[in-house]
C-alpha cells in the first residue's frame, strides 16, 4: 500500500502501483459483490454503494452472467414487453444512462473516467418478439447452436476517424449527412429508418458529451480543494483536457490517450465492445508530435498508457504489416508492452509474429511472461491469419489491414462486419445426434463409416441453420439493438444512414466457430480402435455405457478403455487423422456456399469460455468423458493427450487442423518449463511460438506460471489475490473464477489428464 | 534393426541445445543408487505398477497365464519372479495401474517419433539426443538411429556414463555432433560404492572422447553423501582440465569444446522406484540448495573450465 503524505510528490512508477492496488481493492470488491466472474475482467468498477443493484443478466457474448447496475435508473421501453428497441429508442436510453452515469477520477491516473454499468444488462428482453425467428428453434435446439441472433459488436471500428474528428466533429456528421439522406432518400419508410438511425447517433454523442462535461467540472472542483501539488495540477490537467475534449478533437499523446478511454470505456458500457486494433500505430503520431515538441518522455508515455490500460481491457495489436507488407512495429510498440508489464494486471496486449515482423518484439514479449507470469502479452501469427484470410478473395493489401481486436478475432478496423466469437457449433452435439439416431435405426449394421456419414449430414444441416440464423441476424438486428457506438467510428453507417449489421460497411465476413474438434476426434478414434477394430465391446455395450453416464458394473472399465487410446496430439496415431478429417469437413461445409442472402462465412476452431455450458448439456462421450463434463477446449488436444505433455507435440497437432481462411484455431498452451528466463527460457519458447506459426498455427494463449503456485491458489484463491492467468483468449485475475473453471486451468496443467 | 527403448520425450529443454527429442535407451552398466530413471536400468521390458490407479477390475488376473498376477483373499497380488513381462495384463490394463516400460522399437518407430519436431530443432538449433540407462550398451541400435537422423538432416546428441567398451562408443561416433558425459567421481572406490562399477574404464572413456574433436559436456549429477563437496567437485573440474589440455596437445580447441555442468540431485523418481518394486535408497537425501550448486559450480571453475550449473 503506497501511503501517501498530503505533499510528497509520487514517482510514475509509483503512480503504477498505487493504480494496481486501485484495481485489485476494486476486484476483490466485484468478487464480494458479484460473486465469480468467469470472463475478460472489463476494468468495469462498481457504482458507489449506495447506487448499486445487483441483476442476473447475460453477457455480450452470449453468457449468463451476475452483474451490478445503476440503482435507480430506469430505461424507457417503447414495446409492450417492456423492451426498448430500435435505434432512437436505444440511443435515447444510452444517453440517459450516460447522464445519471456517476462521475470517477482517480487523482493519481492522468486519464479521468471509469464506467460503472453495462447497459446491455437493461435489454430486456433481448430480442424483439415482432422478429419471430421460431422457425429455426427446432435445428438450433437439436444441434444446441451458437446462433449469433442478437450478438453485440464483435467487430473492430477505426479509432483514427475519432481522433480526426472529436465528438464535435462527429456531432456534425451526424447532422450533415441526416440532412443529406432527408434529401436524397426517396423510400418514405427507409427515410423514417434513417431519421431514427441519425438520432440514435445524436444521443449517443450529446450523451458522451454530458459525461465528458460532468467530469471536467468535477476535476475543476476536486482541484480547488487539493492539497497535494502534484495531484492538484493533474486534476487541473484533467479539467483542462476534457473540457477541451467535449468537442475539440485530441491533440496531444495524453489527450488522445483520454480520448481513447472514453471512447472504449463507453464503447464497452453500450455492448460490451472491447476491439480496439493497432493501439501503436493509432497513437503513434500524438507520440511523435509530443516527442518532438520536447513536452512528452518515454516514462509518461508508459505512465498514459498504464492509466488507459488500468480502466481498459480491450484486445490490441502490436506490430504486422501495414497495408504494403511493411513493419509496424515501432518505439511505442515496446512501450505498450512495457505498460502492461509495469502494470501487471489482466491485459489483452496481441504480440505479432512473422517472416517480416520485427523478432525483438516477440522476443520482449516472452521475456515479459516469464518476469511477470501474467498471461500477457499473447501471440498472433500475423502471416497465416493474412495469407488465410486472401483466400476469401482479397487482395493482399487488404488482407494485411485486418487487426486483432478480439479474444481469438481480427477486423478490418471501421470496414468490416464479422460476429466473431458469437456463432458456435458444438461438434458434440452434431456427433451425439448422429449416434442416437444411428443406433436408433436397428436395420442397419453399426458402423465407423456409417456414424461418419450421419455426423456429415447433420454438421452440414447444423451449418444450414447457422447461414440462415446469421441472414436472420443481418436483417433485423438494427431494428433491436444497433450498433450505435461503433458506427461512430466505421466507414460508411453514418454516411449511408445504415447500421453496421445492415449494410453500413463494406465487408461482411461471419465467423463460424467449431467446438469440441477433440472431444470428437478422440470419440470416433476410440469408437474406431475398441469396438470396430479390437471388438472389446459391441456397439449396443457401448450405448448401453453412454446413456448409463458409465455407470453400473463395468461402466468405469468401460470408460477408461475408451478414454485410455492414443488421443488428437499424441503424434502420427489414428485419432490425429480424426482431427484433421473432422477440421477439414467443417472447413468444406462452411466454405462450400455463403448464407442464403450471399453473405461470407469464414470457419475457425475455439470455444473460450464456453467449454463448461457446451458441456453441461451434452451426455457422455466415447472418448470417456461423463455426461455434462466441460467439451475440450478449441482446437486444443484434452489435457493427457501425452505422457510427456510435449508442448510441441501440441503445436504440431493445433497447426494441422487450422481451417486457414483468415480467422483462428488458437493454441491455449500452459507452461511451466523448469528452467529460468536466463538459462534459455525465453529461447526456447520464443522457438516453440515461432514454428508452431511456420507450421500454419494462428495464435497462441500462452502462460508461463509456476504449476505448484497455481495448485496452491486453487485451494484458496484469496491468498494470491494478485495471480493473473490467461483463461483463453481472455486474461482474468485467478481469484475471480468460479470453482469450476479454476479447475479448468488446473487441469491442464496436469499432463496426466 | 530394433533396440528396446523405455520412453521418447519430445520439447527436452535440459539435454542439449535447443528444443530436442530425448530417446531413452533401457539398460544400464551402472546401478547408481539414487538413479532418476530406475525404469532404464534393467536392459529387458518391466511392468511398472501404480496401485493407486487400479480399478480392481480384476482384468490381470484373467489375462495372467503365468500365475505371476493372482487373487489371493479378493487382493490382487503380484509376483515378479513369475512375470516373463508378457504384456497381456498391460493390454487388459485401462486404468493405467500396469505399464508396460520398455518395447521394441525398430529404427523406423524412433523416426517416425522424432520426425515430428523437425520444425522445433530447425528453428531453435536442437536435434535428438539418444539417453537412457545407457544408450551405448545398444551400440548398433543407437549407430542406427543416430546415422538416419544425420541423413535426415537433424543434429544429434548422445548421453553416456562411458562405462562401456571403447569399441561400442567408437561405432557411434562418427554420427555424433555432441557428447554429454557422466562423471560421478574421481575416487574409483567410491564410484564403486555410489553406482556399483568403479571408474577406470569410466575415465578411459573420457580421455578417448577428449582426444577427438567432437564438443563435450561433462556432467556432475550432485547427490549428496556421493560427491557434493567442494574437493569431490573440484577433483572432477581438475580431471576436465585435464582433459582440455590433452585436446589441446592434440592440435584441438579443448577450452571451447569441453565443458562442465552441474545437475542437482532432485526426488522426483520416488514413485517409479515404488511401481517397479525398488529400494529407493536415496529418498532421504536432501536436495542441494541454489547456493551449494553455486559454491560447487565455484570450485570447478577454479580450473579454468567453462561451468554451468542449475
Amino acid at each position: 500500500m503506497i501511503e501517501v503524505n498530503e505533499f510528497q510528490e509520487l514517482t510514475y512508477q509509483e503512480r503504477i502501483d498505487s493504480l494496481r492496488e486501485t484495481k485489485q481493492r476494486i476486484t476483490q470488491e466485484k468478487q464480494q459483490i458479484i460473486g465469480s466472474m468467469d470472463h475478460d475482467d472489463w476494468g468495469l468498477i462498481l457504482p458507489p454503494p449506495d447506487r448499486r443493484e445487483i441483476v442476473q443478466t447475460m453477457s455480450a457474448s452470449g453468457m449468463p452472467i451476475t452483474d451490478a447496475l445503476i440503482a435507480g435508473f430506469k430505461v424507457k421501453p417503447n414495446h409492450p414487453s417492456g423492451g426498448f428497441f430500435g435505434p432512437k429508442a436505444v440511443g435515447e436510453n444510452f444517453r440517459a444512462l450516460l447522464e445519471i452515469h456517476p462521475v470517477y477520477i482517480d487523482p493519481v491516473s492522468s486519464l479521468a473516467g471509469g464506467y460503472m454499468a453495462n447497459f446491455m444488462s437493461y435489454r430486456k428482453p433481448h430480442w424483439n418478439p415482432d422478429f419471430d425467428f421460431g422457425f429455426l428453434h427446432v435445428d438450433q435446439k437439436r444441434y444446441q447452436l451458437g446462433t449469433g441472433i442478437g450478438a453485440a459488436q464483435h467487430f473492430c471500428h477505426d479509432l483514427s476517424i475519432g481522433f480526426e474528428l472529436g465528438w464535435g466533429g462527429l456531432l456534425e456528421k451526424i447532422r450533415h449527412y441526416h440532412d443529406v439522406q432527408q434529401a436524397e432518400e426517396k423510400d418514405p419508410e427507409e427515410r423514417t429508418q434513417k431519421m431514427d438511425f441519425y438520432d440514435g447517433l445524436e444521443s449517443v454523442v450529446l450523451g458522451m458529451q454530458d459525461w465528458i462535461r460532468r467530469t471536467s467540472e468535477e476535476a475543476r472542483k476536486s482541484s480547488l480543494s487539493e492539497a497535494n501539488p502534484q495531484r492538484r495540477e493533474n486534476l487541473e490537467a484533467i479539467a483542462d483536457i476534457n473540457t477541451r475534449l467535449v468537442n475539440e478533437p485530441p491533440k496531444t499523446f495524453r489527450e488522445a490517450c483520454q480520448w481513447m478511454n472514453w471512447y472504449q470505456m463507453a464503447a464497452r458500457m453500450y455492448n460490451g465492445n472491447g476491439a480496439l486494433g493497432r493501439m501503436d500505430t493509432l497513437l503513434q503520431p500524438y507520440y511523435q508530435r509530443d516527442i518532438d515538441l520536447g513536452i512528452l518522455d518515454d516514462e509518461e508515455a508508459i505512465f498514459h498508457i498504464a492509466c488507459f490500460l488500468v480502466r481498459n481491457t480491450d484486445y490490441i495489436q502490436l506490430g504486422g504489416p501495414d497495408e504494403n507488407g511493411s513493419d509496424t512495429t515501432n518505439h511505442l510498440s515496446f512501450l505498450i508492452l512495457e505498460a502492461a508489464h509495469r502494470l501487471r494486471i489482466p491485459a489483452n496486449v496481441g504480440v505479432c509474429v512473422g517472416d517480416h515482423t520485427n523478432p525483438d518484439l516477440l522476443r520482449r514479449g516472452v521475456e515479459i511472461m516469464f518476469e511477470d507470469k501474467c498471461g500477457v502479452p499473447k501471440f498472433l501469427g500475423i502471416d497465416r491469419t493474412t495469407e488465410g484470410f486472401m483466400k476469401n478473395g482479397y487482395e493482399a493489401e487488404l488482407a494485411r489491414t485486418r487487426a486483432y481486436s478480439g479474444c481469438h478475432w481480427s477486423a478490418i478496423p471501421g470496414r468490416e462486419y464479422t460476429l466473431n466469437d458469437c456463432v458456435k457449433v458444438n461438434f458434440g452435439r452434431v456427433f451425439e445426434v448422429a449416434l442416437k439416431e444411428m443406433m436408433a435405426d436397428t436395420t442397419i449394421e453399426p458402423s465407423i463409416a456409417r456414424l461418419y456419414e450421419l455426423y456429415a449430414k447433420h454438421l452440414q444441416h447444423a451449418v444450414d441453420t447457422i447461414a440462415k440464423g446469421l441472414d436472420y441476424h443481418l436483417e433485423h438486428y438494427h431494428q433491436v439493438f444497433p450498433e450505435l457506438f461503433l458506427d461512430l467510428l466505421c466507414y460508411g453507417p453514418i454516411e449511408k444512414g445504415l447500421d453496421a449489421s445492415h449494410g453500413g460497411v463494406e465487408f461482411y465476413n461471419l465467423c463460424v466457430d467449431g467446438s469440441a474438434l477433440a472431444t470428437v476426434a478422440d470419440s470416433f478414434a476410440a469408437l474406431e480402435q475398441r469396438v470396430e477394430k479390437e471388438k472389446r465391446m459391441s456397439w449396443q455395450e457401448i450405448a448401453q455405457h453412454l446413456e448409463n453416464n458409465w455407470k453400473g458394473p463395468d461402466g468405469e472399465k468401460a470408460r477408461l478403455m475408451m478414454k485410455g487410446i492414443s488421443r488428437y496430439g499424441s503424434g502420427n496415431s489414428p485419432a490425429d487423422g480424426w482431427a484433421l478429417k473432422l477440421s477439414q469437413l467443417f472447413t468444406d461445409l462452411v466454405k462450400e456456399k455463403p448464407t442464403p442472402k450471399g453473405y461470407n462465412m469464414i470457419p475457425g476452431l475455439f470455444s473460450w469460455a464456453n467449454t463448461i455450458p457446451m458441456g453441461k448439456h451434452l451426455g457422455a462421450t466415447p472418448n470417456g468423458r461423463r455426461a455434462g463434463e466441460p467439451i475440450s477446449h478449441g482446437a486444443n488436444p484434452d489435457p493427457g493427450y501425452r505422457k510427456d505433455g510435449a508442448p510441441t507435440a501440441m503445436a504440431v497437432a493445433i497447426a494441422s487442423v487450422q481451417p486457414a481462411y483468415g480467422n483462428t484455431a488458437p493454441m491455449q498452451i500452459e507452461l511451466d518449463p523448469g528452467i529460468t528466463k536466463d538459462e534459455g527460457g525465453v529461447d526456447h519458447v520464443a522457438d516453440l511460438i515461432k514454428t508452431h506459426f511456420d507450421l500454419g498455427g494462428t495464435q497462441i494463449n500462452l502462460n508461463i506460471m509456476d504449476a505448484a503456485q497455481v495448485l496452491e491458489a486453487h485451494k484458496d484463491p484469496s491468498k494470491y489475490p494478485d495471480l493473473v492467468v490467461r483463461v483463453t483468449g481472455f486474461s482474468a485475475y485467478f481469484a475471480s473464477l468460479s470453482p469450476e473453471f479454476r479447475q479448468l486451468v488446473v487441469n491442464r496443467i496436469l499432463t496426466e489428464g | 534393426m530394433d533396440g528396446v527403448v523405455f520412453s521418447i520425450q519430445r520439447f527436452s529443454i535440459h539435454d542439449g541445445p535447443g528444443i530436442r527429442t530425448t530417446v531413452f535407451f533401457k539398460g544400464c552398466t551402472l546401478h547408481c543408487f539414487w538413479c532418476h530413471n530406475p525404469e532404464g536400468i534393467r536392459p529387458k521390458p518391466d511392468i511398472q505398477f501404480f496401485p493407486e490407479r487400479c480399478i480392481a477390475c480384476n482384468e490381470c488376473v484373467k489375462a495372467c497365464t503365468h500365475g505371476a498376477t493372482t487373487l489371493v483373499n479378493g487382493i490382487r497380488v503380484y509376483d515378479r519372479s513369475k512375470c516373463i513381462v508378457c504384456g497381456k495384463c498391460v493390454e487388459t490394463c485401462y486404468s493405467g495401474a500396469r505399464i508396460l516400460t520398455g518395447k521394441h522399437m525398430t529404427v523406423d518407430d524412433v523416426m517416425s517419433e522424432v520426425m515430428q519436431d523437425r520444425a522445433f530443432y530447425e528453428t531453435s538449433g536442437g536435434g535428438i539426443t539418444l539417453s537412457g540407462g545407457e544408450p551405448i550398451m545398444q551400440p548398433d541400435f543407437a549407430r542406427a538411429v543416430l546415422e538416419r537422423s544425420k541423413a535426415e538432416g537433424i543434429s544429434t546428441a548422445i548421453e553416456t556414463a562411458g562405462n562401456v567398451p571403447w569399441e561400442f562408443e567408437e561405432r557411434v561416433l562418427p554420427f555424433t555432433d555432441l557428447i554429454m558425459m557422466d562423471i560421478k567421481h574421481m575416487d574409483s572406490a567410491k564410484h564403486r560404492w555410489a553406482t556399483g562399477v568403479p571408474n577406470e574404464r569410466v575415465l578411459s572413456t573420457a580421455r578417448h572422447f577428449a582426444m577427438t574433436d567432437k564438443p563435450i559436456i561433462f556432467r556432475i549429477p550432485v547427490i549428496p553423501t556421493v560427491n557434493d563437496t567442494v574437493e569431490e567437485v573440484g577433483a572432477i573440474g581438475s580431471y576436465i582440465r585435464d582433459l582440455i589440455e590433452l585436446r589441446n596437445q592434440n592440435g584441438g580447441d579443448g577450452d571451447h569444446t569441453i565443458s562442465l555442468e552441474l545437475l542437482p540431485f532432485h526426488k522426483l523418481a520416488g514413485d517409479k522406484y515404488r511401481s517397479l518394486d525398488m529400494d529407493y535408497r536415496a529418498k532421504d537425501l536432501k536436495i542441494p540448495t541454489k547456493a551449494h550448486m553455486a559454491e560447487l559450480a565455484e570450485a570447478a571453475k577454479t580450473h579454468q573450465i567453462e561451468v554451468r550449473s542449475r
